[in-house]
């Protein structure tokens, strides 16, 4: 599993560090637990992706989860998402 | 800062970049009316009950921000009032530097101990057994403290086997090492200016973003826009703050695009500091002064002068790295206007000091510098450049980090007069500072090197900063072995005669 966390200039102002110790920080969970797949969690601070550049909106910070581009990131939304995914369904 | 806050420290911030856009613009500073609005957009509230009541707490930031007063809220201001003593490029300060926005602040009762819904009421209730002042009593439905009579020594809380009984206090109290937070008449926080050192801890502790400190931005920006001889100089614990993917080198370059003509690193007044204190410790300790305690934190420096006034003069005479910095730059280049960039809001201070104000012009922190970035558009990770910053020692980018400095001094004396042994203690909180200065006043640190500093871990836990204190220590560490310096003995850009 993939976890993109952008590191532009506007998503650092609003937490994306705090974003990404958070994100870091599940590894441990992972790993010690055994309802959670074996699967690497595989995380990476990105250069901005410029989505920020073509609205008016506030979308900082930008996290994506594999294939899911997440606009105003937090970490309780992004952790639970990364959570559920690495869960082994029953 | 405090990481999990995270919608205090974003309201924070984007009040930085909306201040530092429009000093950038040329914005009419009548706007500052509806800058509330920018920031709090829409018409339902987020973070408190009412969205009136979160602009009007934004606008005392926006004024804050300014350098401007807060407001009283008996009488009729604008939230303008005044600004035309603030629409300047030069510093100006208007006392005092940390402020509580009373009607943002929530009056959290004082610290108490309280019987919570745990309490099951036991047989045993040791509670009541062990209170040495018969307060505690067992009511309908719980134990019952009588807050009249307790004295808060906490032994209920220790002997409840039911974790029942909770210690409560104010989160700004608490973390105030030095007693300074009062109430005012309606029991809302009220800082007692004599006894403040402004470590700024309680800023980042309120949970409701109640207390704040001014700002010098949209000085230094107009600042930047008029003048050409703007030097800015940046603290050691700078490494790793404005993003994971970006280089110490482009933090330097991407201040240099906001307008400053150089950067240097402040780790180079740390080694001249380090020198200054080794010699200095070496020449007094023990014959001069029983023990001496080290200068770079205003906030330690002033907690001895408020609290132990008699001991003051055992607090090493040798300026700051701040100031060391900025003598370097003055040196070279005497119209040279000076900014420090750092983690800390003391230094807001200290740069006022009738001895630091010729050399200090200016003071922001590193969560301040970024506003400016983002106002400004600059994206720091996609700088292009290769250029070393090679300004300081190993020793000298330790500073930051809590023991770094003693360490420093410590080496550096001992290769200076190897004969010498000298013991060191470090204190990284104010309540430690206070206590270690207690022991010392008692002739128990006698020939000792004390090294003070109100931030827990060091000045990576600023209030100033942006990064977590584990991801900055780490970054120093990695930023202090690509120095080409070991020591401040080896510095080639310190003068021959000091290092004698």
């Amino acid at each position: 599993m993939k976890v993109k966390v952008c590191m532009g200039s506007n998503c650092t102002l609003l937490g994306a560090m705090n974003l990404l110790d958070q994100i870091e920080s599940l590894r441990e969970l992972i790993e010690e637990n055994k309802e959670y797949k074996d699967e690497e969690l595989e995380i990476e601070s990105i250069k901005c992706l410029g989505y920020c550049k073509e609205t008016d909106e506030d979308i900082a910070p930008v996290v994506i989860v594999d294939e899911d581009v997440i606009f105003k990131a937090t970490g309780q939304i992004v952790m639970e998402k990364i959570m559920d995914k690495m869960r082994i369904k029953s | 800062m405090k990481e999990s806050y995270v919608d205090l420290i974003n309201i924070r911030r984007k009040v930085f970049v909306e201040i530092a856009k429009m000093a950038y613009e040329d914005t009419d500073l009548n706007e500052l009316e509806k800058a509330a609005y920018n920031i709090i957009p829409g018409e339902v509230a987020k973070y408190r009950e009412n969205i009136f009541r979160e602009r009007a707490v934004v606008e005392e930031r926006l004024r804050l921000t300014m350098g401007l007063n807060v407001r009283s809220m008996s009488e009729f201001t604008r939230v303008t009032e005044g600004i035309d003593e603030v629409n300047v490029d030069e510093t100006k300060f208007i006392p005092d530097l940390v402020n509580v926005i009373t009607f943002a602040c929530e009056a959290c009762p004082t610290r108490a101990l309280k019987v919570t819904d745990n309490c099951r009421k036991c047989l045993a209730h040791p509670c009541t057994n062990v209170c040495p002042v018969n307060a505690v009593s067992i009511g309908k439905d719980r134990a019952i403290i009588d807050q009249d009579k307790c004295i808060k020594c906490g032994r209920c809380k220790e002997a409840c086997p039911y974790s029942a009984i909770v210690e409560y206090q104010r989160p700004c109290a608490a973390v105030c090492g030095v007693n300074a937070i009062e109430s005012d008449h309606l029991g809302r926080a009220k800082i007692n200016q004599e006894k403040c050192v402004s470590c700024g801890r309680c800023i980042i502790q309120c949970p409701f973003g109640a207390i704040a400190d001014k700002s010098q931005i949209y000085q230094l920006v107009k600042a930047l826009k008029k003048k050409g001889n703007m030097y800015a100089m940046i603290a050691p614990s700078f490494i790793g703050q404005f993003g994971a993917l970006t280089t110490p080198e482009q933090i330097v370059e991407g201040i240099k695009r906001l307008g400053f003509k150089d950067v240097v690193e402040v780790s180079l007044g740390a080694d001249i500091t380090t020198l200054h204190e080794a010699k200095e410790f070496l020449q007094k300790v023990p014959n001069e002064i029983p023990f001496m305690g080290t200068s770079c934190c205003n906030s330690w420096a002033l907690m001895v002068k408020n609290k132990f006034p008699e001991q003051y003069k055992y607090i090493s005479d040798s300026a700051s790295p701040m100031v060391e910095t900025a003598k370097y730059i003055k040196k070279n280049n005497p119209d040279a206007i000076i900014t420090f960039i750092g983690p800390c809001i003391s230094k807001k201070l200290e740069a006022l000091r009738e001895e630091v104000k010729d050399y200090v012009h200016f003071v922001i922190t590193f969560e301040e510098l970024m506003g400016m970035f983002v106002a400004k558009n600059i994206e720091l990770s996609e700088i292009e450049i290769s250029k070393e910053i090679q300004d300081a020692s190993t020793l000298g980018r330790g500073y930051s980090v809590a023991g770094g400095v003693a360490e420093a001094v410590k080496k550096t004396a001992q290769t200076l007069d190897p004969s010498r042994e000298i013991n060191v203690e470090s204190a990284s909180n104010l309540a430690d500072c206070v206590k270690l200065m207690y022991q010392a006043k008692a002739g128990k640190k006698n020939g000792y090197l004390l090294e003070g500093m109100a931030c827990p871990g060091g000045c990576i836990a600023g209030p100033g900063t942006i990064a977590s204190t584990t991801r900055v220590r780490k970054a120093v560490e990695e930023f202090k072995n690509k120095a080409h310096y070991k020591t401040p003995l080896d510095n080639e850009l310190i003068d021959e005669e000091l290092k004698k």
